[in-house]
């Protein structure tokens, strides 16, 4: 086992002095008159030592409260309360520290209050920073405000800019569509089996005539006339120059 | 009970009890004495300890202040603290404990660095005071705070917790606790 540790203990009651008003429990050895006074002064003592007491008490059974749970929780969880919990702490934290900064401005302010009583305020040097400080705050405000304007401005610029430009990218878009089905229109025509029948039949027809033609030019320089003379005998020879099946 | 615990008995009417643990049973005792010797309205009772754990046989009652009497001479009042400071609970750490450091006058016969003992009070978030226990005038003076501070422990001082103790009482040279 351990080391016994040799424990004494000392009380004592505070001093008897002649004046010491402190009133002590009856119990205690020594008679000593104990003054109704010192009875109502231990009392009131005992009641603001008894609440204080009960508060430590209270806080530590509201801390105690917050205990983390026995029951086996995955390490995720774990983490995610031990982020909450430093969260909660540095939010604490803050909050302390404005409260003491508002103490502190708030313990400045009557001071200045109390000083500004004190002295002519007309002539002091702190009248003249205040009015000081009130221009430039002026000034700050009303810059602040103008670079707000410009900044709507700008925004509603650009706002249109980008309007003109969705507008210009959909009429685009329109044109491309529209010379893409006129595309797909002329090959859709050009495919259609109308156009082929229609094809074929000039062909025929052009052969046909192109035959007869022949026909006729063998004719007229087979019957031996004079083709020359004639203009329409001559337009008909001579369209052994054009070929049909060219135009 | 090998462990100490704050608050797990009620407090006895008007009283505080400190709890002096430290191997230099004379400068304790002296100590004990110049604590007794001051003016308090509330019954002091002094309990001397050489280490922890106390023996559970005695009827003690609440503690509310541990102070770890260190002599910065020898080595093994250090190494006797640090052994007991295992038997006590954590909470007694929010402000129901300090250290005090005895012997730095005398600077050649210091064999703990001061170092060391303000990493272990900086370690336990708790105040650590330096005294020379053996002159007179300086463990009067001692008394009186450990008295004061005692009261505000024990909840005789409305307004005041034994939880505002830490950040009342750090001095300048202690950093401020910052978490890693």
């Amino acid at each position: 086992m351990e080391i016994q540790p040799g424990e004494q203990a000392a009380t004592e009651p505070p001093d008897l002095g002649a004046g010491g008003g402190d009133g002590r429990p009856p119990h205690v050895a020594g008679a000593q008159e104990t003054r109704p006074e010192d009875r109502l002064t231990l009392l009131l003592r005992l009641r603001a030592q008894t609440k204080q007491q009960l508060l430590e008490y209270k806080s530590m059974v509201d801390a105690s409260e917050e205990k983390t749970p026995e029951q086996i929780m995955q390490d995720k969880q774990i983490e995610a309360k031990i982020e909450d919990l430093e969260n909660e702490i540095e939010e604490v934290k803050t909050a302390f520290e404005m409260k003491k900064l508002a103490l502190d401005r708030m313990q400045l302010s009557i001071a200045l209050k109390k000083n500004l009583e004190k002295i002519n305020p007309q002539t002091s040097v702190l009248m003249d920073n205040m009015k000081h400080i009130l221009n430039l705050n002026k000034l700050i405000m009303k810059s602040h405000q103008e670079s707000w304007d410009l900044e709507e401005k700008l925004l509603d610029v650009r706002k249109k800019r980008l309007q003109l430009k969705q507008a210009s990218e959909s009429k685009l878009l329109e044109i491309q569509t529209e010379k893409n089905k006129q595309k797909d229109d002329l090959a859709l025509m050009e495919n259609s089996d109308k156009i082929k029948a229609i094809n074929q039949n000039l062909q025929m027809e052009i052969q046909i005539t192109t035959v007869i033609q022949h026909m006729f030019q063998n004719l007229i320089l087979g019957s031996k006339a004079n083709w020359a003379e004639d203009s329409a005998l001559k337009e008909i020879v001579l369209q052994l120059e054009k070929n049909l099946t060219m135009m | 009970m090998s462990v100490l615990r704050p608050l797990d008995k009620q407090p006895g009417l008007n009283t505080a009890t400190i709890l002096l643990v430290g191997t230099e049973d004379a400068l304790l005792q002296q100590l004990a004495d110049s604590m007794v010797k001051e003016d308090c309205a509330s019954e002091l009772r002094v309990h001397l300890a050489r280490s922890l754990p106390l023996p559970s046989s005695v009827n003690r009652p609440r503690i509310d202040l541990i102070v770890f009497v260190i002599n910065l001479h020898s080595k093994y009042s250090l190494r006797n603290v640090e052994e007991s400071l295992h038997h006590v609970d954590a909470t007694f750490f929010l402000g129901k404990a300090a250290f005090l450091a005895t012997g730095a006058g005398r600077e050649s016969h210091c064999s703990i660095h001061r170092n060391t003992i303000m990493k272990l009070a900086h370690t336990y978030r708790s105040p650590l005071f330096f005294c020379d226990l053996e002159i007179e005038s300086f463990r009067a003076t001692m008394a009186q705070r450990l008295v004061r501070v005692l009261q505000i422990c024990a909840g005789h001082v409305p307004g005041v917790s034994a939880l505002n103790l830490p950040s009342l009482l750090r001095s300048s040279e202690t950093p401020a606790p910052e978490d890693q």
